[in-house]
């Protein structure tokens, strides 16, 4: 387990040429530019370009300016919380696991989240009528997922903390999963239908349901996540050479391990929280991030998991809003059927596969 | 949760079935007399293979046709479940005393009526058959919180009717015990689906009720015909559906005579991003055509609810002057917790938003749903005088209710 993992190892040393790096940056920077606007301009509704542009600059008052700024805004813009926040979790998660296949549920967030929302949405529902539960509104959705990722993963947090091997950290967090997905399965089973397409509707994921307060909020927590993942920087890069080396050249294993699970359950958690589970991208973005810059330096791979992140989820969003159509995809399917490739892709190259275990 | 009480159930099933057995006694000692008085005349009572195909005695339902000869009716259900394209299934309810030839045995299941026992999986079953004051043929209901009627829950408290639980995690073992005559449950899918396949091969009869598939009101309330002939109650059961449709026609013909112009209906609530809308060949659909609505969907089709965009619905919604069936919401503070975009909508700016909890319990039952598949006229009558108030001086709402602040 303590071998290192060639991948890393090379391609750390062999740094791009600098302009490789800011020709990167760049593109990266002009496409989130253009698909923030295409998530805004696109949407089930047909609104004319120049009529989205008289609203945004504020000379309309047209009955779309409500489309325009009480929904489609807040809902680009937590797509772009969204996809940095997973983004950014999954690329701790993959160098602290030394796996490829780890992501910010490894500790157990969605799975305890979507624990809590379950208790809220099947448990109550089959002691009390649906109809008592009315107002079933956000905060009580958003105060269960939390209570629910966060009681997870002090648990995993704590066994992490009392056991050595990083290996055995990650098959506990499977089997916690597992084992609270069964619960999950016992309340959905005794629930009524109206409460399991509630709860289902839950699962499959939400960007465009917060409203102006839960958007600030969601924007201070991932902020916080982000400066303290900064932090961790250093620490990453030591860890992708093995602890052996990173303790050699004084990291604290234990104070690291802390750092990343702190910066990840804030930015994971507060995700799942607000907009439910979201697949696959904090697994395929820092894969994308390692072949766009071909490196595994974070000082570089931090950044670019950043914009490619808000990329691809707001390319996720502007599907699943099936422009042109009245229907709307579930986001969580939508960013699983653009990750999975990645994934799959990053496994047949065989390049990480090999090396990580 | 769904076995009640094993331990005190089986005394008055006991007793039950003792009465049971003496009652089919002398049952079959009267068959036999009768048999022997009629022998001669039997053989011109047998039913012949070719009876009319036609949908005789049915008028506004699409899901069952009834034909009655003398000694037997034929029912044939239709399409009993969501996409059961082409499916039907036939039932030939034999009166006391009449025989079938073995040719029309081999293709169609039996039932013999009057029903002394049915176990049912709906309120709606329930409802209908206490129109037809049957309530004491009850013996086992699904979910029984969420049946509103009153006679039945005294017939629950009295340990005479058992909740048996639902799909699933249906009781089968209390279900055989009871061996209704008749288990009368909605397809949800396929016949061979799930639970009813297993009770089925155990021996129990079922019948898939297709009430819920209807999608004209009226069609809805015309299958206490079925229950009708299923408790040889057929004049009854036609009387109520006649004075039915004649309330429901009454209404519809005021609101037509009136020719006032058609406010524009708005229906649900959104659940996170989606908003399921019922499509325009819905049940619903049809009753705010028929109150001088305008349902804003009313020209989409589709055999379910559509999930359609919040922000595609919103903008819909902002000429909508009336909104009903805002899902679980009690109060507009409930509608603005949900999503405060949606206060912005002028229904609710104006305080027209109505749902259908007036008559909701405390356990979640609703009237509205009963009365919905029994009394669509009363229904029709609420919608119309939301919608249309002046043409209904000094009559109140009975199952809606006008959302307020808290």
């Amino acid at each position: 387990m303590t071998k290192i993992p060639s991948y890393y190892q090379t391609q750390i040393f062999a740094e791009n040429p600098v302009s490789r790096i800011y020709f990167g940056f760049i593109a990266l920077t002009v496409l989130l530019v253009i698909f923030f606007a295409l998530d805004i301009f696109s949407g089930s509704i047909g609104i004319s370009p120049a009529e989205t542009l008289n609203i945004l600059t504020g000379n309309s008052d047209s009955p779309y300016s409500a489309i325009i700024m009480k929904f489609r805004i807040p809902k680009a813009l937590t797509a772009v919380f969204a996809g940095v926040a997973l983004s950014v979790s999954g690329l701790q998660m993959q160098t602290l696991f030394r796996n490829p296949m780890a992501g910010p549920d490894v500790l157990g967030i969605s799975s305890g989240a979507s624990l809590g929302v379950a208790f809220v949405i099947l448990g109550f529902s089959s002691l009390i009528p649906a109809g008592n539960i009315s107002g079933l509104g956000n905060w009580l959705l958003i105060a269960s997922a939390c209570a629910g990722a966060g009681i997870v993963m002090i648990v995993i947090m704590l066994l992490a903390i009392r056991v050595r091997d990083i290996l055995t950290v990650l098959i506990l967090g499977i089997m916690i999963a597992g084992g609270i997905s069964s619960i999950v399965i016992i309340l959905q089973y005794f629930t009524s239908e109206t409460m399991l397409r509630a709860y289902v509707i839950w699962t499959m994921g939400s960007l465009g349901n917060l409203t102006p307060d839960q958007l600030r909020i969601l924007g201070i927590t991932i902020t916080a996540g982000l400066l303290i993942s900064l932090v961790t920087l250093k620490m990453l890069n030591a860890l992708l050479l093995g602890e052996t080396y990173a303790t050699s050249i004084g990291v604290n294993i234990r104070f690291a391990r802390g750092l990343v699970f702190l910066s990840t359950s804030i930015l994971a958690g507060s995700i799942t929280a607000f907009c439910g589970p979201i697949g696959f991208i904090g697994i395929a973005v820092p894969h994308i991030a390692r072949m766009l810059f071909r490196t595994s330096n974070h000082k570089v791979l931090l950044p670019a998991t950043i914009i490619t992140g808000a990329i691809v989820m707001l390319l996720s969003d502007i599907i699943s809003q099936l422009p042109g159509s009245d229907k709307v995809l579930p986001v969580n399917s939508v960013t699983s059927l653009l990750g999975i490739p990645v994934v799959i892709w990053v496994i047949v190259k065989g390049r990480i596969i090999k090396s990580a275990v | 949760m769904i076995n009640t009480g094993w331990g005190e159930k089986p005394k008055s099933n006991q007793y039950f079935y003792t009465n049971l057995v003496k009652r089919q006694g002398i049952l079959l000692i009267l068959l036999l007399l009768i048999s022997f008085g009629t022998s001669c005349r039997r053989r011109n009572n047998q039913i012949s293979i070719d009876f009319p195909v036609s949908g005789s005695g049915v008028g506004y339902a699409s899901r069952f046709t009834i034909d009655v000869n003398d000694s037997y009716t034929r029912l044939e259900i239709i399409e009993p479940w969501q996409g059961a394209d082409g499916v039907r299934h036939v039932y030939f309810l034999l009166k006391e005393g009449a025989i079938l030839t073995d040719s029309l045995q081999s293709n169609a299941i039996i039932i013999n009526v009057p029903l002394k026992s049915i176990v049912c999986m709906s309120a709606t079953h329930v409802a209908m058959i206490s129109a037809l004051g049957m309530e004491e043929t009850i013996k086992g209901v699904s979910g029984i919180k969420l049946i509103a009627n009153p006679s039945v829950h005294n017939l629950v408290k009295t340990g005479l009717i058992m909740e048996v639980g639902y799909e699933e995690s249906l009781n089968r073992e209390a279900i055989l015990k009871m061996n209704p005559d008749l288990f009368m449950a909605y397809g949800v899918g396929s016949e061979s689906a799930g639970y009813l396949a297993k009770l089925g091969e155990l021996g129990i009869k079922i019948m898939l009720n297709a009430e819920y598939l209807e999608l004209d009101p009226l069609g809805k309330a015309e299958w206490i015909k079925v229950f009708g002939a299923l408790y040889c109650l057929e004049d009854k059961a036609d009387s109520i559906f006649r004075a039915e449709s004649l309330r429901y026609e009454n209404v519809k013909e005021i609101v037509e005579a009136s020719s006032l112009p058609r406010p524009k209906v708005l229906l649900g609530l959104p659940w996170k991003d989606s908003w399921y809308i019922s499509p325009g060949n819905s049940y619903i659909s049809q009753l705010i055509e028929d109150a001088g609505g305008d349902y804003l969907w009313k020209e989409s089709r589709s055999q379910t609810s559509m999930p359609l965009s919040l922000e595609n619905v919103y903008i819909k919604g902002l000429n909508a002057g009336f909104w009903l069936n805002p899902g679980s919401a009690r109060s507009l503070d409930d509608i603005e917790i949900t999503d405060r975009r949606l206060s912005n909508l002028p229904a609710f700016k104006e305080g027209n938003v109505y749902n259908n909890t007036k008559l909701l319990t405390e356990t979640g039952a609703n009237e509205y749903w009963e009365k919905g598949s029994t009394c669509p006229g009363l229904i029709l009558k609420d919608i119309a005088l939301i919608l249309h108030p002046e043409l209904f001086p000094g009559d109140t709402l009975m199952y809606y209710i006008k959302l307020n602040r808290k």
